[in-house]
């Protein structure tokens, strides 16, 4: 083999392999003057937060109306993804490395209760159910916040904000009137919210979630007994600090908490589309035939 | 005694048709901050359109309705009548509903579920509780964007005609039907829509229909919606496709124990 040969077999490597090892090239190293690995955004974040000065609606409220986008995400797997993980190098759909969306505990896992452990974490579901986001349910609470681009609609009446997703036609009506939470029977696939201010900051408490969705790709869950609060904050005119906290006695053993940014859509003929997946999704009966069973929750029910 | 009995038909219709048309003129609607009619709140209708637009007795699992086309003819074209009768007898089977799909506008208005509707500058949002429709209607000026386009509920742009939403749908699919009794369009379908407020909790919903390779001529449809007052009411979840989904999953657990 000449050295020319070599050569060329050396770059054939690395064109081939570079992309699938690499870092995600859509993290930039810095968002609004925070560093981007999720926790030190986070910390910074809430720094910033407290000093920020939001615009507000006509009504006084922070005005987070306005087409978002996250960044600083992956779906892949909540507690980050490491380059000795196998899918990194999986030749149809590669993952790609990045860190723990999971800012708190300080272990930055999810901490399941240990029956929970096997069933999650590229466990039970990963290799037996259809992720329910490919069934064309709903990417569900918070990974909606990852996925396509959405819009946040205050009507000035304030008894309401309105959280639109693209993905997958998603709606999140949020009561802002001080109601209580529904019965607990009434089980939904995004729960049901219930919104207040805390400063400059939207907090969404959501209950009567149903427990069919996902938190990634990994397969990681929780139950119907969730509960989950999201803080939505302006750090400065075109960027969101999202944290999301979640509880399941259930499942885990503490609350855990995820954080990411939102950032402004700000072409100013943007529109969200319809994005009608069960009427036309295609590879479903392909991935069915090769055995993956529907999730509804089934590995967790009946334990 | 028939004479006498037509003739007190037409004045009890006479009465509601003006009783109905004071309340129209006289209601001064409420608004918004932005100064435009306040249509927000949670509505559905009351009526048997979902089963049947056109008049029609009970069948087995579908209540009999006076029906919301006006004048209750739909002027099908000959060829497209025959499809619709086709599509009534196979009914149970054709019926893109038995898909889950979405189903089209305006079929989404008059299922028997609640819609919300959300007012802010430059846009009129409506969600459904059935299949998680939505509709953005935007009231920007902006118009229809560069088609061609397929949209299960279409392209939707308002404006206010004085104290009416006019709303002017385009870009349909032609899969989704109008009803259970296998009423139907094409992707040529065009709506022009109107939503008045008639009182505080009534509103006056009239959709114009168009579809130059079903019909012959445009026709409209017309019904109340009725706002939901229940003390924290809200739209919840039915998503048929998942509910079917769900069903299957569960019969296949059941027959592989």
């Amino acid at each position: 083999m000449t050295n020319r040969c070599m050569a060329l077999a050396a770059s054939l490597v690395a064109i081939v392999v570079a992309p699938l090892a690499a870092q995600d090239p859509d993290r930039p190293p810095s968002v609004a003057g925070c560093a981007s690995e999720n926790l030190a955004f986070h910390r910074c974040a809430l720094e910033k937060a407290r000093t920020f000065n939001p615009p507000r609606t006509p009504t006084g409220k922070p005005n987070l109306q306005g087409f978002w986008r996250s960044l600083l995400t992956q779906s892949f797997s909540v507690e980050g993804v490491t380059a000795d993980e196998p899918m990194v190098r999986n030749p149809v759909m590669p993952w790609v490395v990045a860190p723990p969306e999971i800012v708190e505990p300080a272990a930055r896992k999810i901490p399941y209760q240990p029956w929970a452990v096997a069933i999650g974490r590229k466990g039970v579901n990963f290799e037996k159910y259809i992720d329910p986001r490919t069934t064309c349910s709903t990417a569900g609470i918070p990974r909606l916040a990852l996925q396509d681009p959405n819009q946040i609609l205050q009507p000035s009446t304030d008894d309401y904000v309105l959280w639109l997703h693209e993905d997958h036609h998603v709606q999140r009506v949020i009561a802002m009137d001080g109601r209580s939470a529904p019965g607990q029977a009434i089980k939904t696939w995004n729960g049901l919210s219930r919104g207040r201010w805390e400063g400059n900051t939207l907090v969404i408490e959501t209950t009567n979630l149903n427990g069919y969705i996902w938190l990634d790709d990994s397969g990681n869950f929780y139950t119907d007994a969730a509960s989950i609060v999201e803080r939505l904050t302006l750090i400065d005119p075109d960027t969101m600090h999202y944290a999301v906290t979640i509880t399941d006695p259930k499942a885990y053993t503490a609350p855990f908490t995820l954080a990411w940014a939102l950032v402004r859509v700000k072409d100013p003929t943007f529109e969200l589309f319809e994005e009608a997946c069960r009427e036309g999704e295609a590879s479903l009966e392909t991935i069915k035939q090769q055995g993956y069973k529907y999730y509804f929750g089934e590995s967790w029910r009946g334990r | 005694m028939r004479t006498q009995l037509a003739a007190s038909v037409a004045a009890l219709a006479f009465v509601t048709i003006a009783a109905h048309a004071a309340i129209a003129q006289t209601f001064a609607p409420p608004r918004t901050r932005e100064g435009t009619p306040n249509l927000q709140g949670i509505w559905q209708v009351m009526n048997a359109a979902a089963w049947d637009v056109q008049d029609h007795g009970a069948r087995l699992g579908a209540p009999a309705g006076q029906g919301i086309v006006v004048g209750n003819e739909i002027p099908y074209q000959p060829q497209a009548l025959e499809k619709k009768r086709d599509n009534f007898a196979n009914r149970l089977t054709k019926d893109p509903e038995s898909k889950g799909y979405l189903p089209g506008v305006p079929r989404l208005m008059y299922m028997p579920f609640p819609f919300q509707i959300f007012q802010t500058p430059g846009y009129v949002s409506m969600v459904f509780e059935y299949n998680r429709g939505i509709r953005i209607i935007y009231t920007n000026g902006t118009p229809h964007p560069r088609g061609p386009l397929t949209w299960w509920l279409g392209d939707s742009r308002g404006r206010w005609e004085g104290d009416t939403l006019v709303v002017d749908v385009t870009y349909f699919t032609g899969e989704t039907w109008l009803d259970r009794a296998g009423n139907f369009h094409s992707d040529q379908l065009h709506l022009v829509e109107r939503f008045t407020l008639a009182g505080p909790d009534h509103m006056n919903y009239e959709v114009t229909l168009e579809d130059p390779q079903v019909f012959t001529r445009p026709w409209t449809m017309r019904m109340v919606l009725y706002r939901r007052k229940e003390p924290d009411v809200r739209v919840l979840d039915y998503d048929a496709g998942l509910l079917m989904d769900e069903e299957q999953a569960r019969r296949e657990r059941a027959n592989a124990n």
